[in-house]
């Protein structure tokens, strides 16, 4: 059983028009022990600016705690919101700093630009590898029950509503096809004066 | 000592005895993004040709369909990166930090031999842990250049050379069509071809052809060159209603807005309250 | 048996040695007759060694027998009631939601699916037609006992060969209800409570905290359920639906299929009053 696995997760980012989504489940488990089903795995790094943070629950809160720490004195020290693109580089890097001994984290980010409210999305591998996408990103357990539900249902330049039907439903259908995620699921959907934080109702077992 | 410190620049290993217990006790570590890859580079008449596709895969699962992998390293140098992603894109970054470094230093345009030592040099130290296999090319002082660089830090110059899973799809090519001094057109027809047969032939490769043309004084980035596999339309309509999701909460955060300046404006005349 | 007679292959050797069901027809019809009780196997093949090595971590090639399951049985005053979950799993994949993972023998026996599920649908199946076999020779039902006790020994000839069952048989005979828990390496058990599959521990929890031999018929069935959906709930590879039976003196009933969603939101209102 791979390591990513253990405690199980599934998390996804698409891109709307004028907005972004981030959505992940809310199962924290061991291996197939169900502990908790109100563990967040999304972290907000700014006011319009997201991470999920999807694989080993210590190495989640772990890397959750580093970057904020790393976040912080990056914005005491330039006095600005942090760009999505520039926290990308910060992740990278801290997890390229440990390639030979990683974190056991695929990241996802979903953001606005503080200043021009440009969407963004990109995930991350464990070793910090960037990748910039222009529709959706996912990462987690069941990575390719989410591809299949994202490639079908995905359509550019959605409204907030519409993208909130559209990455719920391809959450829940791809949890529901995986043992280790699931438990329900919650959605944030960012736009530019406002974030929407929806809990969603899904299969418990 | 101060309250709070920045992180430490280099690796760090804190995670490695823990990782290397977890693995012995049979967890499994994930694999990274890998670049299967066909990149090839060909020296022509006025400068050289780089080439890549534009897959990057995670196992079996094609996790980007269209990654680049002609990387930046100096106005005049360009590098293609076969191997883990994350990779042979640090690498390239960081050297070509140092060669940005190195050129306001002497105030020279950097040297392709300067970027493949450098290159060779860092790669070497690593003993091939670094899995960066790369295609350098650019063009300098002393004229166009191009090397193949192996993870263990060995370096070939040639006039044509490929690089990933697809290279012997590509090298194929190279080998039946190449002659020197080619013209611009030919010599780009040459690469699409070359990374289009890494594409059809090897699993590893796919979607579309980028290509890099450095010569003396101009960098054309063709991203995408040409799209090999064009995705086709989709006829149906399976989106969902709106409200067709349970939902058990919803919480709004409005989003203050940045005050960027503040101006009081006074009237000059009294407010009309007639 | 030219071919064979040329070859100089004498006829034991292509059978499976030391099986106790071996049948007299030809070794060339064997896979022909109905419910043989002999595989056929290729020549100097050994199972255990031929499967082990698609088991392995390193494996190129990896065979996920479904192991997760979560199933229970008790016998109380009014019969036996047997509850089953029905999600089947390779590895973290989710195959199947809608699994019957009580197989219904005859209709006074009923036997629960934990382990590999062609293995128990299979082994279950000959039981079936041993069972009837039994009635049409001696003119009356066979016993649960029997029935377990026949099903236990011919899985026992398999031992070590990687069989993976874990069932319970329950039924109603002379004695009244019966319940046995027989598994592959052979054991075979009675008692008035079981759970099998990786979320029984879950289901054990409830079942100990509610069970009496006086429950009623509905407090009985109740129990059964809430005990399938709670492990459906902890355990990762139990879920889908509960399907529920109750076997009285005229046989086993159907009783329901509930979807373990439906059940969810409904004990959480409970609680709530």
């Amino acid at each position: 059983m791979s390591i990513m696995s253990y405690n199980g997760a599934a998390i996804m980012a698409m891109k709307g028009k004028e907005c972004v989504a981030i959505a992940a489940d809310r199962r924290f488990g061991i291996q197939a022990q169900t502990i908790n089903t109100q563990f967040d795995k999304i972290f907000e790094m700014g006011p319009k600016l997201y991470v999920g943070l999807p694989g080993l629950a210590t190495d989640v809160q772990t890397v959750a705690q580093r970057l904020k720490f790393r976040l912080n004195l990056y914005e005491l020290k330039e006095n600005r919101n942090i760009k999505p693109k520039t926290f990308l580089s910060m992740v990278s890097n801290l997890l390229y700093s440990r390639r030979f001994g990683p974190y056991f984290v695929e990241p996802v980010i979903a953001g606005l630009d503080p200043k021009t409210s440009e969407p963004f999305i990109a995930s991350l591998d464990l070793i910090g590898c960037p990748m910039i996408t222009e529709d959706f990103v996912v990462s987690g357990t069941c990575s390719e029950q989410m591809y299949g539900m994202c490639e079908t249902l995905y359509k550019p330049d959605q409204e907030p509503d519409d993208l909130f039907e559209t990455i719920s439903q391809c959450l829940l259908n791809a949890v529901d096809r995986d043992a280790v995620s699931g438990w329900g699921g919650v959605v944030y959907i960012i736009e530019k004066d406002k974030v929407t934080k929806r809990i969603l109702k899904g299969r418990m077992d | 000592m101060a309250a709070v410190e920045g992180p430490m620049p280099g690796f760090s290993f804190e995670n490695c005895i823990r990782n290397r217990h977890l693995e012995k006790i049979g967890h499994k570590a994930p694999t990274a993004y890998k670049t299967g890859t066909t990149i090839a580079g060909i020296i022509y008449k006025d400068g050289v040709v780089l080439g890549a596709d534009t897959r990057a895969t995670e196992d079996t699962v094609v996790a980007d369909k269209n990654c680049s992998k002609i990387h930046y390293l100096a106005d005049n140098m360009y590098c293609c990166g076969a191997g883990t992603a994350a990779d042979t894109e640090m690498t390239t970054q960081m050297i070509s930090s140092q060669l940005e470094l190195h050129k306001l230093n002497t105030g020279r345009k950097p040297r392709v031999a300067t970027a493949n030592r450098l290159l060779k040099q860092m790669l070497f130290r690593y003993q091939g842990h670094i899995s960066a296999a790369l295609v350098l090319g650019g063009v300098d002082v002393t004229g166009p250049h191009l090397y193949s660089i192996h993870p263990h830090g060995s370096t070939d110059k040639l006039p044509y050379v490929t690089m990933g899973s697809g290279s012997l799809a590509a090298m194929a090519t190279f080998e039946d069509r190449f002659k020197p001094n080619m013209e611009k057109d030919e010599a780009m027809k040459l690469v699409r071809d070359a990374i289009a047969a890494g594409i059809f032939n090897d699993l590893g490769s796919g979607s579309n052809v980028d290509i890099c043309v450095i010569t003396k004084d101009k960098v054309e980035y063709l991203r995408p060159f040409d799209e090999a596999n064009i995705k086709g339309k989709r006829e149906g309509n399976y989106g969902y209603k709106r409200g067709s999701t349970a939902v058990v909460s919803t919480e709004v955060k409005k989003i203050p807005f940045e005050v960027v300046a503040t101006q009081v404006v006074s009237g000059t005349e009294a407010m009309d309250t007639a | 048996m030219a071919l064979a007679d040329v070859c100089g292959i004498k006829q034991n050797q292509f059978s499976l040695s030391g099986s106790a069901f071996r049948s007299d027809t030809s070794e060339l019809f064997r896979d022909v007759e109905v419910g043989s009780n002999n595989f056929s196997m290729p020549f100097n093949f050994d199972p255990v060694e031929n499967l082990q090595q698609f088991q392995q971590q390193d494996s190129k090639v990896k065979i996920h027998f479904d192991h997760g399951t979560t199933t229970l049985a008790f016998k109380f005053k009014h019969g036996v009631v047997v509850a089953v979950d029905s999600r089947a799993t390779a590895g973290p994949y989710i195959a199947s939601q809608t699994v019957k993972k009580v197989i219904e023998i005859n209709p006074y026996l009923l036997g629960t699916m934990a382990g590999g599920a062609a293995d128990c649908s299979y082994w279950e199946r000959v039981l079936a037609k041993q069972c009837r076999i039994y009635e049409l020779r001696n003119k009356e039902r066979i016993s649960v006992a029997a029935a377990s006790k026949l099903l236990a020994n011919m899985v026992y000839n398999y031992k070590g060969m990687g069989l993976s069952m874990g069932t319970m048989i329950c039924g109603w005979d002379k004695k009244g209800p019966g319940l046995y828990y027989v598994d592959s390496d052979g054991e075979r058990l009675t008692n008035n409570l079981f759970s099998v599959g990786s979320g029984s521990v879950y289901a054990y929890g409830v079942l100990d905290s509610g069970y009496k031999w006086d429950l009623s018929v509905k407090e009985a069935l109740d129990l059964g359920q809430r005990a399938i959906y709670h492990a459906t709930f902890r355990d990762a590879y139990s879920g889908g639906v509960v399907n529920l039976y109750h076997m009285k003196e005229t046989g086993w009933e159907f009783i329901s299929r509930t979807d373990t969603a439906e059940l969810h939101y409904k004990f959480q209102d409970e609680k709530k009053k």
